[in-house]
């Protein structure tokens, strides 16, 4: 046990280091942050020239209609900033929805109580936030009129809440805030995915080709070799990441203002426990699903280029489940979405989707949770034992078959 | 993997081989005791390399018992196991050194233990310059030393070479052969495959000759040239050699025969009938039939079989 430990830390310092110092590694890890900073100079020097984009999103000039329960909004100051008053709510919103209408706001009776409803045409994720912006801006110059003391405007105005809703061919476009930090997980699933699927395809590969395994094989448990690859795979993967992290980490720290980020008011993100520990667990239960598959391919297949058949159409399946995005986030029930959601190979990204956009009840967490770890485990044995007694056929596609065949007549 | 001496370090017993719906090795037993070099010898495709696999548990037997120290193989038995497999290979990409030292940590030495030792290794065998070079850059009998290092780190209790010497070139087959005699000198018990008579009548105590995945001979290298007729006489002669029922004619060029006593037949007979016939003998030697013509004996069966 004891050395089975020391071979642990043995295979993960000798495959880390190893892979990192792999020349292609390094071109790819450093593309992207080169790439990202390349992009953020772009966006520097054309924004040197023009104002703070939080501004502009102020003082965006569009025509919208507004409704006024309250009283509150000062209809001189509505006309000044492109508003028209209407009384027809529902015609208004079906105007936005129509694209005939830039915007409709619809202040509540007790804005403090109620939300103030912001409809507005899709304009894309950064710009979408002008809307509200100007709903605000709006209420906020009214309120001062009235009460005279911006203090306490502010006061007040800072209790209303606003619902913002865009639209895009009719249909409803999701907002953001609530949404981005569940997501995350996927989208870490997907960079660690695309960066490190190919070192999971090719690490078994290479004890084959090199032909290496039967040294291996007498000299160290494939249980070991195969955890110590996963382990050092997932190091690989966080130094990738922070790699990719520090350019933009730097910009923000030091340029925030010049560069036109979206403007993330990182106080506005809700960390949910549930969704965030949902997604923590899919997104470890997604690669050990995904990890097992690759390193079984490994062993069955001879040589990178065979192995490559299969590779595809495998990380298609991941891709698979944003087909049916709209349908994953209006109505989980569908049939084709119940199907992804427990589908191994489409399990992850479904799941962390429906996670991110809160239509995965806590039951169905639960449920792919667990089938996930169970399907992964029992891959990643399969991945070992396919290791084990398959990368000794050098330069032959293995049977799954043959293997079992031969294990079960040695039981005997 | 240490044994008392009555037990012997591995035990094969009724071991049998399917691939498929092959019969790759059949009834197959032989036992190696501590200390001994067991030649391990066959036809190529006779299931040398098949048998000493499913003994380390790289193939699974599909019968009978395989056993080193008294139990199935395990990869955590492997820090006093020095295996040189058939199929050569290390990591290519990584540099001599870094690779050498993962396996010597692997079998169960610390950092500096397996760099000290690897660096005095490569020293002996004429590589110091390469340490730091990566393996593919090597030439393959470079590649192979470097294979030969691993394989004898942590000073292995138990050696086991699948055709030690392909691809080495005369000086190096001795180095080789000085480094396996050292180990074996040191208590190691070895089991050797080659296709190398002479290597086999140098360090082997006993031997296996194995055929279609059959035993056909097994037991001292004495015992086995009894077996397949024991004495033949060399001769060198001027004259004409004549026929006889007394001896076959094993192999006759320019000169030098060798000729098999038939049924017994003695030395002074087959003498007196070689000088009555007038062959002009020059010189008469008797001699053990060499493990080669064994070999040639054994193997030419088959292509008799085949044409018959
Ligand atoms: N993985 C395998 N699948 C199917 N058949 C195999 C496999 N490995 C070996 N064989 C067959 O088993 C037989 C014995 O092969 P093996 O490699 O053991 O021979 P060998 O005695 O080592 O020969 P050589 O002297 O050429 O190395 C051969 O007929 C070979 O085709
Ligand atoms: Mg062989």
């Amino acid at each position: 046990m004891a050395l089975a430990q020391h071979n642990l830390g043995t295979v993960i310092a000798f495959e880390f280091t190893r892979t990192i110092k792999k020349r292609g590694f390094a071109i790819a890890t450093l593309a992207i942050p080169v790439l990202l900073i390349v992009v953020f100079a772009l966006l520097y020097a054309s924004n040197t020239t023009t104002k703070n984009s939080a501004d502009a999103q102020r003082n965006a000039q569009f025509s919208f209609t507004y409704s006024d329960a309250s009283g509150i909004v000062a209809p001189a100051g509505a006309q000044a900033a492109g508003g028209t008053p209407t009384t027809d709510p529902e015609s208004a919103i079906e105007a936005v929805k129509n694209g005939s209408s830039e915007a409709y706001f619809e202040y509540p009776a007790d804005p403090t109580k109620e939300p103030v409803k912001v409809y507005g045409a899709d304009k894309g994720m950064f710009e979408n936030g002008k809307y509200e912006a100007v709903a605000r801006q709006l209420l906020e110059a009214s309120a001062q009129q009235h009460i005279g003391s911006p203090q306490l405007t502010a006061a007040l105005t800072g209790a209303v809440k606003f619902n913002s809703e865009t639209f895009k061919d009719g249909k409803a476009a999701a907002g953001v805030g609530g949404v981005i930090p569940p997501l995350l997980f996927l989208v870490i699933f997907y960079i660690s995915m695309i960066l490190l699927s190919n070192l999971m395809l090719n690490s078994t590969l290479e004890e084959k080709e090199n032909r290496v395994t039967e040294m291996i094989l007498t000299t160290l448990n494939p249980t070991t070799l195969i955890t110590g690859k996963i382990i050092s795979l997932f190091m690989v993967g966080l130094l990738q990441v922070l790699v990719f992290l520090a350019p933009v980490g730097l910009a923000y720290l030091f340029f925030r203002d010049r560069l036109a980020l979206p403007e993330m008011d990182l106080s506005t993100l809700v960390f949910e426990p549930g969704p965030m520990i949902t997604g923590a667990l899919l997104l470890l239960d997604g690669f050990t699903v995904f990890t097992g598959v690759l390193v079984a391919i490994g062993a069955i297949m001879p040589t990178a280029k065979e192995a490559g058949t299969i590779f595809g159409p495998l990380m298609a399946m991941m891709f698979i489940p944003f087909y049916t995005f709209s349908l994953v986030i209006s109505n989980p029930k569908a049939l084709i979405v119940q199907i992804f959601t427990y589908f191994p190979l489409t399990a992850p990204v479904t799941a962390l989707l429906r996670n991110g956009f809160g239509t995965l009840n806590p039951v169905e967490a639960a449920i792919v949770i667990v089938e996930l770890l169970v399907v992964g485990i029992l891959i990643l044995r399969l991945a070992v034992h396919l290791f084990r007694y398959g990368s000794i056929e050098y330069g032959r596609k293995l049977s799954i078959a043959g293997t079992f065949r031969r294990s079960e007549l040695a039981a005997k | 993997m240490s044994s008392g001496a009555a037990e012997p370090l591995v035990h094969i017993q009724d071991f049998r081989m399917d691939f498929g719906d092959t019969t790759v090795i059949r009834d197959l037993s032989f036992d190696v005791h501590v200390g001994e070099t067991f030649g391990f010898l066959g036809s190529n495709g006779s299931g040398k390399t098949t048998t000493l696999r499913a003994l380390l548990g790289i193939y699974r037997p599909t019968a009978g018992i395989l056993h080193v120290g008294g139990k199935v193989f395990e990869p955590s038995d492997g820090s006093r196991l020095g295996y040189l497999p058939e199929e050569r290979g290390l990591y290519k990409k990584e540099h001599v050194l870094d690779v050498m030292v993962y396996f010597g940590r692997l079998k169960g030495l610390s950092k500096t233990a397996a760099r000290s030792w690897s660096e005095t290794y490569l020293e002996r065998v004429g590589l110091a310059d390469k340490a730091k070079a990566r393996l593919d850059k090597l030439s393959s009998g470079q590649q192979q030393k470097i294979q030969l290092g691993v394989t004898i780190m942590n000073n292995p209790e138990l050696l086991i070479l699948d055709e030690p010497t392909k691809g080495f070139d005369p000086v190096n087959r001795r180095l080789l052969m000085d480094i396996i005699e050292e180990h074996k000198r040191a208590g190691a018990t070895v089991i050797m495959v080659t296709h190398q008579m002479e290597e086999v009548e140098r360090l082997c105590d006993r031997v296996i000759l194995l055929k279609d995945g059959v035993s056909r001979a097994y037991g001292t290298v004495e015992d086995v040239q009894e077996e397949f007729g024991g004495t033949v006489y060399r001769v060198t002669y001027d004259g004409v050699l004549p026929l006889s029922s007394l001896f076959d004619v094993v192999s006759d060029d320019d000169g030098r025969a060798e000729l098999a006593p038939l049924q017994g037949a003695s030395e002074e007979k087959v003498l007196r009938e070689l000088v009555e016939a007038g062959a002009g003998i020059r010189s008469f030697t008797p001699a053990r039939i060499s493990l080669d013509e064994i070999f040639i004996k054994v193997y030419g069966e088959q292509h008799e079989l085949a044409e018959g």
